[in-house]
């Protein structure tokens, strides 16, 4: 089977990227080799470690599972673009900072992404509601509790 | 000043160790702007895709590649028909090879998951697809699945781990309580959240390697050795490692088949493992079983332990898991019996997790002491107490400091043990029956040297640079504290380079050796320089300070005259004067740990000149003691974490806002070693049937308690040039014992296998 491309444009971050891919193309793949943005991580490429979560159209998905050619028309932001345009941090990045909530950092941006949905969806109010709804992102380093108090944190400076 | 402010701040020693700082590298890991090995860009590279084998032993008869060749995009396809040797390169140990040549790839297959093949093509969907079209016959030989497989049979012993200390089997004939159990643990995988792989690009014969590395110079080594090429025209970049726990620190088969394959197309080449292949790529903690005798007083002071232990390893090769590291020493034990065997099956070659040896010999004893609490009626905590060992017991050198028994104060203190009831099943909430555990864990502390450069610029700046990494630790962070404290500038005006092979040498970042090590080579380095300032600033005709006094203080980044015989005078403002743009000072370690300069490149490059705890004349170990809380779901059987209290004594702490993270972070993996972590194999095919993270089971953040960690550390003047203990690894040792002694608590059933799942507790 030959390989087929096709022409994609995605708005990442606000921008117009015009880039050839093939229908398999994961939006995690383009991202990374293709468009150079590489602050989003593959973990496992099976969408069980959340390393590579994005927001399409300000809800967070697994850019491991969604193929490019999916988010076409939508909005795609990644952890490159959370920062102002004048590279302030956003308030959840200044968090976690703040709470050490990492250490290695490669799941720091899969972990930001959802950090930022998981307080717009609301589910932030409680440190067991934070945890639940943060279940999804792996960190081996162990910086849940840290994760857990950014979150709090960030949620009640962004309230 | 908030953490953030990156404001200079004159004056104030807070930068310096000790402080409670966020880590410097954090700006760039929040904004994704951290570059791991596969982030680098690099132009024209070609995607490798590696292809394992699906039998445990036997041989690969012939492997079609036809397919695979004809498919769209394939530049190359490797078997073992078609890959070049490459020269054998030394072990990590220091032992020359004991061939001639090495093969990445090879007929004789081992272990299901051995990479037999790998293709390579312009994008990482074509070398995905083609890398299925391979078509692969076997010739399938018997098998040993794993140490319970029947024909695992006994194994071989291992007589240097035997230890005979005192007559054990006569003391513990004749002991007034005597206690027999078996202690199991699984395999258990790192599985650090960036998988392994790498870019490798050659420019003639030099050859650059974009590689996470715990150890960037013994990784370079390798490779240098197995292309011929001298060992300074190999680089390895890695300024982020995204988590290692053992898992990175050497040289694996599929980075040489990327650099062969680099060399073989003239063009750069990307290799990443997928998840599954991590499991088998290279090796997990070994499996371990150990069977333990305790002989006590019906005061449960102990009289003997008998040990006998034993753990996989692979057909064709040694993995020690030392399982008499925590019972030697932990307690004061007059009779003491070790023995282990290895038992070779068809799996890759185990390696180290977090703690290897520590952390199976932590679990089997502290159940074992919580056992023995039970028999002869004595509180946990207070059995530990009466146990107490002034001194190593065996090499019977007194410790360089233990504060232990600080440890179990201040945890007992914070947790609440004084109020827990001793029996099974005594405490409860509606239908959860809640438990309290205990135990107690160690962790070496071991010594090799460190170099690095420190450099003092014009604008006042200063840089450190060492080839040390950085995966996770905070080396970033407490090196540069180091720096400012000796130059006594705020940490934004220090700069850090690591994690790369043309920067001064290091050893492995593995251990938990590195901050110990490195913050003395920094601050000697740093020291060095500031002598040298201090010695032109008196003397240099072109100095102001010329002659003013007989010594310069370095205050605030600034020289000055101890009696104000002059202003004080900026660092930046003399180099100036002096029209140099920079002061300079590489300094290393070598003779603080008996060795000469002609010992350098193998001090750094392998691990024959790492010190152990008791070389010297004390006993030098970090401890910890776990208070955990659980709960049991009367009816579901379901375990849940409700609070963990941890008091640990890891000497001074550089950063401790960085150190507890890390201590949380052990005791965390700890709780996925409890409750979670195993492979489960296949006895058929020897496969690990869970070889994904949604089947491996790590902790999330819903498996997870609140956490508190409690210092009691004290600076140890023996242990490390600045006064610290290994923190990286304590953290874990004695949480999956503490989490087992706790569910015996809460159901007055005694888990002796991990993980402890509902399945048990049925």
């Amino acid at each position: 089977m030959p390989s087929v491309t096709t022409l994609l444009t995605l708005s990442i971050n606000g921008q117009d990227h015009v880039f050839e891919a093939e229908g398999r193309t994961t939006l995690l793949d383009a991202l990374r080799e293709q468009l150079h943005l590489t602050g989003t991580k593959k973990g496992c490429d099976q969408g069980q470690c959340g390393a590579c979560t994005v927001h399409l159209d300000g809800e967070r998905v697994l850019s491991c599972l969604t193929l490019a050619c999916q988010a076409e028309g939508r909005a795609v932001t990644t952890i490159e673009g959370l920062a102002g345009p004048d590279g302030a941090l956003h308030a959840v990045q200044t968090a976690f900072l703040e709470e050490d909530a990492f250490q290695c950092g490669f799941c720091t941006p899969g972990q930001i992404m959802s950090a930022v949905a998981c307080i717009r969806e609301g589910h932030a109010g409680s440190e067991a509601e934070i945890r639940e709804y943060m279940a999804g992102n792996l960190c081996r380093c162990g910086a849940y509790p840290h994760i857990v108090a950014a979150v709090r944190r960030a949620a009640e400076g962004l309230a | 000043m908030t953490p953030l402010d990156p404001t200079p701040r004159r004056g104030d020693a807070g930068d310096g160790l000790g402080a409670r700082l966020p880590r410097i590298d954090g700006r760039a890991k929040v904004r994704g702007a951290a570059s791991y090995a596969l982030d680098h860009p690099v132009e024209g590279v070609a995607h490798a895709v590696i292809v394992q084998s699906t039998i445990p032993a036997g041989r690969v008869r012939t492997i079609d590649t036809r397919a695979a060749s004809a498919a769209p995009g394939v530049l190359l396809v490797l078997t073992p028909d078609s890959t070049p040797p490459l020269r054998a390169a030394s072990t990590w140990t220091g032992e020359a090879p004991t061939q001639p040549e090495y093969r990445p790839l090879e007929h004789t297959i081992r272990y299901t998951g051995q990479q037999i093949a790998a293709v390579v093509a312009e994008t990482l969907e074509q070398a995905t697809e083609a890398a299925a079209l391979l078509r692969v016959a076997y010739d399938r030989e018997p098998a040993v699945a794993g140490m319970d497989d029947p024909a695992a049979g006994e194994g071989n012993p291992l007589p240097p781990l035997a230890i005979e200390r005192g007559d054990a089997a006569l003391a513990f004939a004749g002991a007034p309580v005597r206690l027999t159990a078996e202690y199991r643990t699984p395999r258990e995988y790192q599985m650090p959240i960036e998988p392994h792989g790498l870019i490798a690009r050659w420019e003639g014969d030099a050859l650059t390697i974009w590689e996470h590395s715990q150890w960037l110079d013994g990784m370079a080594r390798t490779y240098a050795e197995w292309f011929g090429i001298p060992f300074e025209k190999v680089r390895l970049i890695s300024p982020y490692i995204g988590g290692g726990f053992g898992s990175k620190a050497l040289a694996l088969a599929h980075g040489a088949l990327a650099a062969l394959a680099a060399r073989q197309l003239g063009r750069p080449v990307k290799l990443a493992l997928t998840r599954p292949q991590t499991f088998t790529a290279f090796g997990g903690r070994a499996a371990t079983r150990q069977v333990l005798e305790l002989g006590a007083t019906a005061e449960g002071r102990l009289l003997a332990i008998r040990q006998r232990g034993c753990n996989e390893t692979s057909v064709d090769g040694v993995w020690i898991e030392p399982l008499s590291s925590v019972t030697a020493l932990m307690y004061d034990l007059p009779n003491f019996s070790s023995q282990q065997h290895l038992v070779p099956v068809n799996t890759v070659l185990p390696f180290a997790k977090r703690a290897p040896g520590e952390n199976p010999s932590a679990f089997g004893l502290e159940c074992a002491m919580d056992e023995l609490a039970y028999a002869v009626g004595v509180d946990p905590l207070a059995l530990r107490l009466r146990n107490h060992a002034e001194r190593d017991p065996q090499s019977g050198k007194p410790w360089s400091t233990r504060r232990l028994r600080e440890a179990f104060a201040a945890g007992a203190e914070a947790f609440g043990w004084a109020r827990r009831r001793m029996a099974p099943g005594s405490l409860r909430e509606g239908r959860l029956l809640i438990g309290w555990g205990m135990a107690a864990g160690t962790y070496p502390v071991r010594r090799s040297p460190g170099e690095a450069m420190v450099r003092v610029l014009a604008d006042g700046t200063v840089e450190v640079a060492s080839s040390t990494s950085d995966m996770g630790t905070g080396a970033y962070t407490i090196l540069a504290q180091t720096a400012a404290a000796v130059f006594s500038v705020p940490l934004a005006q220090v700069r850090v380079r690591l994690g790369d092979s043309s920067l001064p040498r290091a050893p492995v970042t593995g251990g938990s050796q590195m901050a110990g090590l490195m913050t003395g080579a920094v601050d000697k380095a740093a020291r060095a320089a500031r002598e040298e300032l201090i010695g032109l600033a008196l003397t240099d005709p072109r100095s102001p300070l010329r002659g003013v006094a007989n010594t310069l203080a370095v205050e605030h980044g600034h020289l000055v005259p101890p009696r104000g015989e002059a202003p004080p005078l900026p660092i930046g403002a003399l180099l100036t004067a002096l029209g140099r743009d920079r002061i300079e000072a590489l300094r290393d370690t070598l003779s603080e740990n008996g060795l000469t300069p002609e010992d350098r490149y193998r001090a750094f490059t392998t691990v024959s000149s790492m010190r152990p705890p008791t070389d010297g004349d004390y006993s030098m170990h970090s401890w910890c003691a776990h208070f955990v809380e659980v709960a049991v779901d009367e009816a579901l059987r379901s375990i849940r974490l409700r609070r963990i209290v941890t008091a640990f004594d890891a000497g001074r702490l550089y950063n401790p806002k960085l150190a507890e993270s890390q201590i949380k972070g052990g005791i965390i993996m700890g709780i996925g070693q409890a409750l979670l972590e195993g492979g489960m194999i296949d006895p058929r095919q020897a496969r690990v049937l869970n070889n994904n993270l949604a089947d491996y089971l790590l902790p999330t953040n819903a498996d997870v308690p609140s956490i508190e960690v409690i210092s009691v550390g004290e600076p140890d003047p023996h242990a490390s040039a600045l006064g610290g203990k290994g923190v990286g690894e304590l953290g874990i040792v004695g949480v999956a014992p503490a989490i087992a002694n706790a569910v015996f608590h809460a159901t007055g059933k005694r888990v002796r296998e991990l993980p402890i799942t509902m399945a048990d507790l049925v």
